[in-house]
């Protein structure tokens, strides 16, 4: 299981988002890495990537305003990892589109959100409880 | 000069590789760091100081770190094992951008790509290898003053 629960910020609503990201992310893995053909996977993928495109969003959008509401003083950094990974994860689903689902660029976007997903949660969005825990505003 | 640009590349790896991978990273010296089946991964450097950061990942330490990372079996250094141990070197070279800022050097990095080290010149030229018990990772840390 990917998540894990030294992941949890104390914030119900941004720790379930962070849950149903790292569950879609494992699913989207472990489809891909499996030993189906291409064709199998497509599917899965197709619905991975359109997911990721509207609650990566979403999400960011919700823990944006609950940053702002804390008065986070990290929020404009923070907002700025959050608007590239949303210009990378779309430009990602224009470049698939392009070459007519192509695993590869899969296998390649599958690797650096894992690592993305683990390293924001795990140190940048830990920096955001720590202050929220600190100021007494975790909600 | 050089310690002072060392260093950030030392803190930066420890503390990536113990929030992401939770493990203990120690440094020691790069001498006789030649394993086989090296994955090159270059990172650019432009600003007050330009040049490059090359991780070496050795395809045991690439497939170890991974495998920490999803929890999955992983056979072989693929696309999917690359993107992943390019994002680690990219968070770290990030990082590094950070700590270098505290001292007054303003940088930013390129994105990673897979490669060997482009030879030349630099007033900088230090190899950092260190050493975790998923494998070691060497850094040839390759810098200029700009202008």
């Amino acid at each position: 299981m990917l998540w894990k629960d030294k992941y949890r910020l104390g914030v119900p609503l941004i720790d379930a988002q962070h849950q149903e990201l790292f569950s879609r992310v494992e699913a989207f893995m472990v489809t891909l890495r499996s030993d189906a053909s291409w064709e199998e996977k497509v599917r899965k993928v197709n619905e991975t990537l359109a997911f990721m495109k509207s609650y990566v969003v979403e999400h960011f959008r919700d823990e944006e305003q609950y940053q702002i509401d804390i008065r986070y003083p990290g929020y404009e950094r923070h907002k700025a990892i959050h608007d590239g990974m949303v210009q990378y994860v779309s430009e990602v689903a224009e470049e698939y589109e392009r070459r007519g689902c192509d695993e590869q660029l899969m296998q390649q976007f599958c690797g650096k959100l894992l690592a993305w997903l683990i390293n924001h949660v795990a140190a940048e969005d830990q920096r955001l409880a720590r202050y929220a825990i600190d100021k007494g505003v975790q909600g | 000069m050089t310690d002072r640009l060392y260093q950030p590349f030392v803190e930066a790896t420890r503390s990536v590789f113990q929030l992401m991978l939770d493990l203990q990273a120690t440094e020691c010296p790069a001498d006789g760091f030649s394993p086989a089946g090296v994955t090159d991964i270059s990172v650019g450097i432009v600003g007050d100081l330009t040049g490059e950061v090359v991780y070496r990942f050795p395809e045991e330490t690439s497939l170890n770190m991974v495998k920490i990372m999803c929890g999955m079996e992983i056979e072989a250094v693929d696309e999917f094992v690359t993107s992943a141990i390019s994002e680690i070197a990219n968070i770290i070279s990030g990082n590094v951008m950070t700590l270098l800022a505290e001292s007054d050097y303003k940088c930013d990095i390129l994105p990673p790509a897979v490669g060997e080290e482009t030879p030349g010149d630099y007033a900088v030229s230090s190899d950092l290898r260190i050493s975790t018990t998923a494998g070691d990772v060497c850094l040839a840390i390759r810098l200029n003053p700009a202008g």
